[in-house]
């Protein structure tokens, strides 16, 4: 379980003091009332929490729920684009970790723009940070729902081995590290690379012939069902799940990254997995 | 149809591309069995292009360039380098060889595309680098031989060729005297013994003048005299075509040219 | 007795490829397990005919460019491969022969545009200009390639990047029997090129006297050493290195001459990929190393031991 690293405390009348998954200490005077989201997992939260209302800038790649295609976009959120997103007004920016965001984060700060820094792997970063943006929009109830939500699920046992493939060549299988581990876990499953501790890793295609997994799972881009591309190449029929054409492909938009739709997904995982059999 | 011209380039005309002017104007070249043409001349008066015309590299705008009775470009390189060989002026040396080695590339025309080198070309090495007088260096590396030795391994490179006129561009240039005079003999040997016939581009006048039979002087791409050296190496020739005034002397009945120095200003 | 050694090693890096592996096959089913048959042989036959054309590949353009620096991938073919294979997943262009074809394409054109380049103002094939255009070409299919990532939202375009990186995961054998059927005819060219590559090396004008047709040399062992190159890509990514180092381990042990370098550098190229890629997937079993860079920590050393025997002769 991931240490809760978010504490909050009230330092004045009113204000709000974080510390962000990046170790930045944030305070804000007020409970946030114009937010620019610039990650789809943080605009997801926000709205999930009950705070959608004050989003009031997103990125292109923000499309979940339905009522964030009304918020305006202010870039792709790659590298920040910091006059669109200040041109908001806003009172508080939230960022996805990375080397070009804690920049970006710094430069709102200097101008005078509180900027929050999230990173989700794992189901319970998407539990800390949905109370994270909670306390900091005075949606405490939201963020605790959301939060318990997101924990609260598992189906009982049953016996299947995934073998989680994001890319054939080389493969990449998904280790313990990823959200889809803890997916496959809370859904009764084992996941046949749960051994390798990062999120994900290259292996031999004989590694995954010898583990021989029951099921191999893919996700798609887009809402696309059919088989992948690998499942046909004459290499990847040593490997029994491909060969006997168990092979799940999963929809990008609820698989793709740790939401608050956890629940949702581990369901659907559930499902599929009980249907091939 | 004359069996022993070898090479006959008949006023060949050629201009660099993007030159102002041409490098050569109406030149002819004629080289026959047994015969040692020295091609003289100051820098620039067209002598390496000469030869790069006269054997087909290069592709006149005006006259003819036959080797062997045929045209020089309708040789393929295969066959042109059996006929002739060439000891060019540079050559680059980017890996370290045995001199059998070297000489060995010069089998390359005789050899087929797949096969091995048979026993006849190693005869033919051994008998080139004798002829050379450089069997004494078959095993010892390019790198390690003197400026003289080289030049006699280039030259025995040509022979293992097995060529019919053996053409040298400039081989004295950074050599001594002692050397010079070794190379010059070679050749003169190699035409006297084997009947070869040799086109020698020098700078040196004196002693082309010594060893050549025929002497072909250029002058900004024309020719300024062709014949025996007594008959070309006069001084009016030689002073207009070299800028300088000379004296001209007989020894051994060749004409030797001595530079005269400037008289001082009183 | 260095050919005999050379040999004896080729066929113990076949032999390892085929033996080790992350997974355990017990000694009596190695005949009949299908991870053997169909996952480690055409393996470890791929690492040879890919290791061995780009050993070929690199010791031709070295003789073709006067350069010992040159590598196969010197005249922008790698960056041309790495464009066609973003592009094709880039527009989701399906099947399990996309990335191939599409990265031998892009090699390719790569290598045309670098000739077409090559010939720039009578030049024809001026070693010079050829690695300035190759360079050219290379960095401006990178700046294409990147391009089209940044501007693109699939995590597929990330693990492209990977495949690039070079991997013989692909390894079956239809891709076997493909450049089986593919790699003699441009070998084939080399090899018959090998000895007026030799007299190359005096200088094109020397060449030229000693019977070469410089010009047609020059084209055909272009066109023959970027066709086995592209091929190389296409089929395992770029794997760097070997086409740099192996010409000139040969050349220290059997000198310079073309006619035992160029098969040299075949069974070498071949043997230093298939140690190197049975090393990539044990060392860190389960998981795989990116076999190019195990080619680099494995060819380096031997390299510069080499170096020191032969600077001490």
């Amino acid at each position: 379980m991931a240490c809760g690293r978010a504490e909050h405390r009230a330092t004045g009348a009113g204000s709000l003091a974080v510390t962000d998954d990046a170790g930045r200490a944030v305070t804000l005077a007020a409970p946030a009332r114009r937010i620019v989201s610039l990650a789809p997992s943080s605009t997801e939260l926000l709205f999930a929490i009950g705070a959608g209302d004050r989003v009031v800038g997103r990125t292109t790649w923000c499309r979940y729920p339905a009522a964030a295609l009304r918020v305006p976009v202010v870039g792709d959120g790659l590298n920040p684009n910091v006059e669109a997103v200040v041109a908001q007004h806003p009172d508080l920016v939230v960022l996805y970790a990375s080397a070009l965001n804690e920049t970006a984060a710094r430069q709102f700060e200097r101008l005078g723009i509180p900027a929050v820094i999230l990173r989700q792997d794992l189901l319970e970063d998407v539990a800390r940070d949905a109370r994270m943006l909670g306390r900091l929009t005075a949606h405490e109830s939201g963020g605790d729902s959301v939060a318990r939500a997101v924990l609260e699920v598992f189906e009982a046992p049953i016996r299947r081995r995934v073998a989680f493939v994001v890319w054939d060549n080389p493969p990449m299988v998904i280790g313990a590290g990823s959200f889809l581990d803890q997916q496959v876990a809370l859904a009764g499953a084992s996941n046949a690379f749960h051994d390798l501790g990062s999120a994900s890793a290259a292996v031999s295609l004989e590694t995954i012939a010898a583990r021989d997994p029951d099921v191999v799972i893919t996700i798609a881009d887009s809402d696309d069902t059919r088989l992948p591309a690998f499942a046909s190449a004459r290499e990847w029929q040593v490997v029994r799940a491909v060969r006997e054409r168990r092979v799940l492909t999963l929809p990008g938009a609820l698989f793709g990254r740790p939401s608050p739709r956890a629940a949702a997904a581990v369901a659907e995982l559930r499902r599929r997995l009980e249907a091939l059999r | 149809m004359d069996p022993e011209l070898i090479l006959a380039a008949q006023g060949v005309r050629y201009r660099y591309p993007g030159a102002s002017g041409d490098a050569l104007g109406g030149v002819s070249l004629t080289a026959r069995r047994g015969d040692l043409v020295a091609v003289l001349g100051p820098n620039g008066s067209g002598k390496t292009t000469l030869l790069r015309v006269a054997l087909g590299a290069l592709a006149p705008a005006a006259g003819s360039a036959l080797v062997a009775g045929r045209p020089a470009a309708a040789w393929s390189r295969r066959e042109l380098a059996r006929l002739v060989g060439v000891v060019p002026q540079r050559e680059e040396t980017v890996f370290p060889q045995r001199v059998r080695e070297a000489v060995l590339l010069g089998r390359y025309p005789h050899l087929s595309m797949f096969g091995a080198e048979r026993p006849a070309d190693h005869e033919a090495v051994n008998r080139a680098l004798a002829q050379c007088d450089a069997g004494h260096l078959a095993g010892r590396w390019m790198a390690t031989l003197s400026g003289g030795e080289y030049q006699r391994v280039r030259v025995a490179r040509a022979l293992a060729q097995e060529p019919r006129l053996l053409v040298l561009d400039e081989p004295t240039i950074s050599l001594d005297l002692r050397h010079e005079m070794e190379l010059f003999e070679l050749v003169r040997g190699l035409v006297d013994r084997s009947a070869l016939a040799v086109v020698l581009v020098t700078h040196h006048v004196n002693l082309a003048a010594r060893f050549a039979d025929r002497v072909l002087l250029l002058d900004g791409g024309r020719v300024a005299g062709e014949g025996a050296p007594a008959e070309v190496l006069t001084r009016e020739t030689v002073e207009r075509v070299f800028a300088w005034p000379v004296a001209i002397e007989t020894y051994q009945g060749a004409p030797q040219m001595i530079p005269q120095r400037r008289r001082s200003d009183t | 007795m260095k050919w005999t050694g050379l040999i004896a090693l080729a066929v113990l890096a076949f032999a390892l490829a085929v033996l080790l592996g992350p997974a355990h096959v017990p000694a009596a089913e190695l005949l009949r397990s299908p991870i053997v048959r169909d996952l480690r042989l055409p393996r470890a036959v791929l690492a040879f005919l890919v290791g061995g054309s780009l050993g070929v590949a690199g010791a031709s353009l070295q003789a073709l460019v006067r350069n010992p620096l040159a590598d196969p991938y010197l005249l922008g073919l790698s960056g041309g491969a790495s464009l066609g294979a973003v592009a094709a997943i880039a527009l989701h262009v399906g099947g399990p022969w996309a990335l191939p074809l599409a990265a031998f394409v892009g090699a390719l054109a790569a290598m045309g545009l670098v000739y077409r380049l090559g010939l720039v103002g009578g030049a024809e094939l001026d070693p010079r200009v050829l690695v300035l255009a190759g360079v050219a070409v290379g960095a401006f299919a990178a700046a294409v390639s990147t391009a089209i990532v940044s501007l693109s939202e699939a995590t597929a375009l990330r693990n492209a990047f990977l495949w690039l990186w070079g991997g013989l995961s692909g390894a079956n054998w239809d891709t076997v029997l493909a450049l089986c059927l593919y790699a003699p005819l441009p070998l084939a060219v080399l090899f018959a090129a090998a000895r007026p590559l030799d007299l190359l090396a005096l200088g094109e004008e020397p060449a030229g006297y000693l019977g070469v047709d410089v010009a047609v040399l020059k084209r055909w062992v272009y066109v023959a050493a970027s066709l086995l190159t592209a091929a190389a890509v296409a089929v395992s990514g770029v794997i760097g290195f070997v086409g740099l180092i192996v010409p000139h381990i040969g050349r220290l042990l059997w000198g310079h001459r073309h006619r035992a370098l160029l098969p040299v550098a075949f069974l070498g190229g071949g043997t230093l990929l298939s140690f190197a890629d049975t090393a990539a997937r044990v060392a860190v079993a389960p998981r795989e190393l990116p076999v190019g860079i195990v080619t680099a920590l494995v060819g380096v050393p031997v390299f510069a031991l080499l170096l020191r025997r032969w600077t001490r002769n």
